[in-house]
């Protein structure tokens, strides 16, 4: 279609036409963004998948993420190694989870993820005690926060363990009116 | 034995990533020496969580596989491979989704929905390709118009929400100001939807006919002459009571069938925007309110959302950050006070209990006589401003306007009065705010009801020179502007100057008195409800009020704009809308009911002044509503007019009063039996799940038992080896 671009071969627009929730412009417009956070490290053709992965600090000073109290979860639980690095690929994936299309299953599944700040499949008081002083910015007495923890948690376990998995979890977003609306970042 | 080993090395292996596994099992089996010396056969909640999920059979419960979303690992592949070696390539395949958890279960799912890294959606795309070159044209053809369909879809939504009017305007507000405050001018967004659709019916239904077939011979045509003064905008007389603004303007003109003719128009165009109103208020009532009744207060999940859906990630301005930042403290520190007062309120003394009621009673009794007071106020200012005459213009448009002002005077005042009250009664923040809205709904509603209620009478008594309808109007009409004055006076002579002292002497008296100007939203929301309220009960006299309505909404927009973003504060105690949109909505549904009230009792009052020598409007000349449909009525078919008859016969009331009960009992039963199965189903999880973990843990004890007898035997014949060797 006379197309001049030359980062990536139609083959692989198609494949992320279809994996993603973007249409070409914008996954070439992802790739500006990707590139301008690193000029130097970031190759202009992608032809041949080369592998480049940025660091969490770069990806969080985005301002899109910026004033997100959970951004190094967000990146965190999007990357491969679980430390932060992504590369285009789980860049574009990211973006694709947290845009306005997604459905619902697939963010809920995410979001679990993201809340999970020790990585056990399981939202424990800790972790519910992490996200509270994050969204808070640590301005509750630690009784507020363990009562507020005790309230979630007696809220939405379903299977009576004390703790959230992912069904308690799901259970409880599927029915919160603005999930969809607040989870999510215009890119 | 030696399976269970070789399938635990292997699940180590996957899950750690090929670390020294015999070094990982030692590790864990010290751990779980420690463990052991505690054990017990009852499985406690609290005690086994951490040994639980460390199990080996843990990783293999079905229902942990099925949650485990895809993590791909670049050696996953070949780790996989490896296992799987007596699989043929097909199969390598779909194993390879099927051993992390996350299959491709649905091929017509679309692959973006899947919750899998990008790599595996490829492989899975890859996938579905060869599969379609075997599903042949017809499928991929269906799949490729679906995924199209959908693409043009999404634009089109795109396209509509990017159309709606005072977007960009609404995204500042919320910014600044939080989700309440934008609540308030979505609303009043909907009100103007609301009046267009109602001006769209006038226009159809009333006002068109009468452009396009004329009116009767008799009427005279409308000029701006003789007496007529820019004061009839005012007053709605001389020059506005001769316009279409008033009922007496619409007389049954050219347009004169038997079933299509002005009178029955007019009356089926008023009754046709009531009813559509109805329906409309009834469903915004119902949306909001179906989740939180199904659930009852067991499953309320108000905590969990503030935590979960809490923080808006769309939220790129520092500013706006913090402002969300203390909106969520801020919305729990208002739950944890609600908590403590809760707690509080259980532990009352009989002594204190007592007291409170009295001080509750008293204060209810002084709100009943400020009430009284008011409406006393509102009978004396009706009846001065219709029994006023000749006196200077400027006193007389006064006078004209007492009514209209005592009203709005009382309206503004006593809510605050009442906020005032209920801050001495000790109820929770909640609770305030809802005393508040109730006392102040009955304050605007029966205000306004007892003012229509006397003016009926009035206008009975005296026997009118003019018509009575207009009359009527004509108060409606009044009120109407004077409101929106109102408004606007509130907004500039009251706020902004408070802004203004509040700028430029911070430490003055007045300006500490007053406090920091604040947006409160349930009174601004009750104001706009009050204005449609006023809007449905004098549409039938004023069928051009929606016209003025829409008007003054839009103007209310951009003045209250002006309000909130240049002379307010944010606030620091979030609205909890829950419960008091519960009542804005009654208060809508109440002003429908009044408005139809009026309507109906006006028609059954045309039989009583059938000879009245001043008709006016689609009605007059001695016919009423029920002449007209009844020449309507007979000049239908005989079908037809047999079946209306029997529809308005008892005959048929009844079997549909009694179908009604039915269906409402077997409804209602159905929701307690859900209600109970969801109790039920609850229960029977826990249960299940506290089983399963026995049943774990029973299984790793065993199986820990058996390995240490295992290798104490093994020690052993070791041991005796080098003894004996």
């Amino acid at each position: 279609m006379g197309n001049k671009q030359t980062i990536f071969t139609d083959e692989q627009l198609d494949a992320y036409q279809d994996c993603t929730f973007f249409t070409r412009k914008e996954i070439l417009r992802l790739h500006a963004r990707y590139h301008e956070l690193a000029p130097h490290l970031v190759p202009m053709d992608y032809t041949n998948d080369p592998e480049c992965k940025l660091p969490l600090a770069l990806i969080v000073n985005m301002p899109e993420l910026n004033e997100n109290p959970f951004r190094s979860r967000i990146v965190e639980s999007f990357s491969e190694d679980g430390m932060g690095n992504l590369s285009f690929n789980e860049f574009v994936d990211m973006f694709s989870v947290l845009s306005e299309m997604a459905p619902r299953e697939l963010k809920a599944i995410y979001a679990f993820k993201i809340y999970d700040f020790n990585v056990d499949n399981y939202l424990c008081k800790e972790d519910l005690e992490k996200t509270l002083n994050k969204l808070t910015k640590e301005e509750l007495t630690p009784e507020e926060v363990e009562l507020v923890c005790e309230k979630t948690i007696e809220e939405a376990d379903l299977d009576g363990d004390h703790k959230l998995s992912f069904a308690d979890f799901e259970n409880m977003i599927s029915r919160a009116p603005d999930f969809l609306s607040t989870f999510h970042i215009r890119i | 034995m030696s399976d269970n080993l070789c399938e635990e090395r292997r699940l180590v292996v996957v899950k750690e990533e090929v670390q020294g596994g015999e070094k990982m099992e030692e590790h864990r089996t010290v751990n779980f020496m420690r463990l052991l010396s505690d054990e017990s056969t009852h499985s406690t909640l609290s005690e086994d969580s951490c040994e639980y999920y460390q199990t080996e059979i843990f990783d293999q419960l079905p229902s942990i596989q099925a949650c485990r979303p895809g993590q791909c690992t670049q050696g996953f592949l070949e780790v996989c491979e490896a296992k799987q070696d007596n699989t043929e390539p097909g199969e390598k395949l779909r194993n390879r989704h099927l051993s992390r958890g996350s299959r491709d279960k649905e091929p017509m799912q679309p692959l973006r929905n899947l919750a899998l890294c990008i790599q595996a959606k490829r492989s899975a795309r890859i996938q579905r390709k060869m599969q379609i070159s075997n599903i042949g044209f017809w499928e991929s053809w269906r799949r490729s118009q679906s995924i199209n369909r959908r693409r043009v879809w999404e634009q089109m939504g795109g396209a509509l929400s990017g159309i709606l009017p005072w977007q960009h305007m609404l995204h500042a507000i919320e910014g600044r100001f939080g989700v309440g405050v934008k609540a308030y001018f979505v609303f009043l967004r909907y009100l103007i939807y609301l009046n267009l659709l109602h001006c769209a019916l006038v226009w159809g239904f009333i006002l068109g006919p009468t452009v396009f077939h004329g009116r009767s011979n008799g009427s005279e045509p409308l000029r701006f002459g003789g007496n007529d003064s820019i004061l009839d905008f005012f007053l709605g007389k001389g020059y506005v009571d001769r316009s279409p603004v008033f009922y007496g303007f619409y007389t049954r003109g050219s347009l004169n069938l038997s079933c299509l003719n002005t009178p029955l128009l007019y009356l089926t165009g008023i009754l046709t925007i009531l009813f559509l109103s109805l329906i409309m208020v009834v469903r915004r009532t119902t949306v909001g309110f179906k989740h939180r009744w199904m659930l009852g207060k067991r499953y309320s999940m108000n905590v969990s959302y503030k935590i979960f859906c809490g923080w808006d990630f769309t939220i790129l301005d520092p500013a706006a950050a913090t402002l969300k930042h203390s909106f969520i403290r801020n919305d729990l520190k208002l739950f944890l006070e609600e908590q403590s007062f809760s707690l509080r309120e259980a532990q009352r003394t009989l002594g204190q209990k007592v007291r409170l009621y009295l001080l509750r009673l008293i204060l209810n009794v002084l709100v009943l006589s400020l009430l009284g007071g008011a409406f006393y106020l509102i009978f004396y200012a009706t009846e001065t401003s219709l029994y006023e005459s000749g006196h200077h213009w400027l006193v007389s448009l006064f006078l004209q306007y007492l009514a209209p002002i005592t009203i709005a005077f009382v309206n503004l005042l006593l809510p605050h009065v009442f906020r005032k009250i209920s801050s001495f009664e000790d109820y929770s923040f909640t609770m305030q705010v809802n005393t508040t809205l109730v006392r102040s709904i009955f304050l605007k509603l029966a205000s306004l009801g007892i003012y229509l209620f006397f003016l009926f009478k009035t206008t009975k008594e005296r026997q009118q020179r003019h018509c009575r309808e207009n009359q009527f109007g004509r108060e409606v009409y009044k009120l109407c502007i004077f409101n929106f004055l109102a408004t606007f006076c509130t907004a500039f002579l009251l706020n902004y100057p408070r802004k203004l002292v509040q700028e430029k002497y911070p430490t003055s008296l007045l300006s500490r008195l007053s406090g920091k100007q604040h947006f409160l939203i349930p009174f601004n929301v009750l104001d706009l409800v009050y204005s449609q309220t006023v809007s449905w009960v004098g549409i039938y006299y004023c069928p051009l009020l929606p016209l003025i309505g829409t008007v003054t909404l839009v103007a209310t927009f951009y003045i209250k704009k002006f309000t909130v973003l240049r002379c307010c504060v944010a606030e620091d105690r979030m609205f909890r809308a829950s419960t008091s949109s519960v009542l804005f909505h009654f208060m809508l549904l109440l002003g429908l009911i009044m408005a139809a009230t009026t309507v109906g009792v006006d028609l059954y009052q045309q039989d009583a002044t059938l000879n009245r020598m001043c008709s006016c409007g689609p009605f007059g000349n001695g016919e009423t509503v029920f002449n007209v449909a009844g020449v309507c009525v007979n000049s239908l078919p005989r079908l037809a007019r047999s079946t209306l008859s029997y529809l308005a016969s008892e005959a048929f009331a009844l079997p549909l009063i009694l179908a009604e009960i039915i269906i409402l009992t077997s409804y209602v039963s159905r929701g307690r039996a859900n209600q109970k199965a969801i109790e039920r189903l609850k229960d029977m999880l826990v249960m299940s799940s506290s089983d399963k973990r026995f049943l774990v843990k029973q299984h790793t004890t065993l199986l820990r038992r058996r390995r240490d007898k295992c290798r104490a035997r093994a020690e052993a014949v070791g041991e005796d080896s080098v003894v004996s060797g």
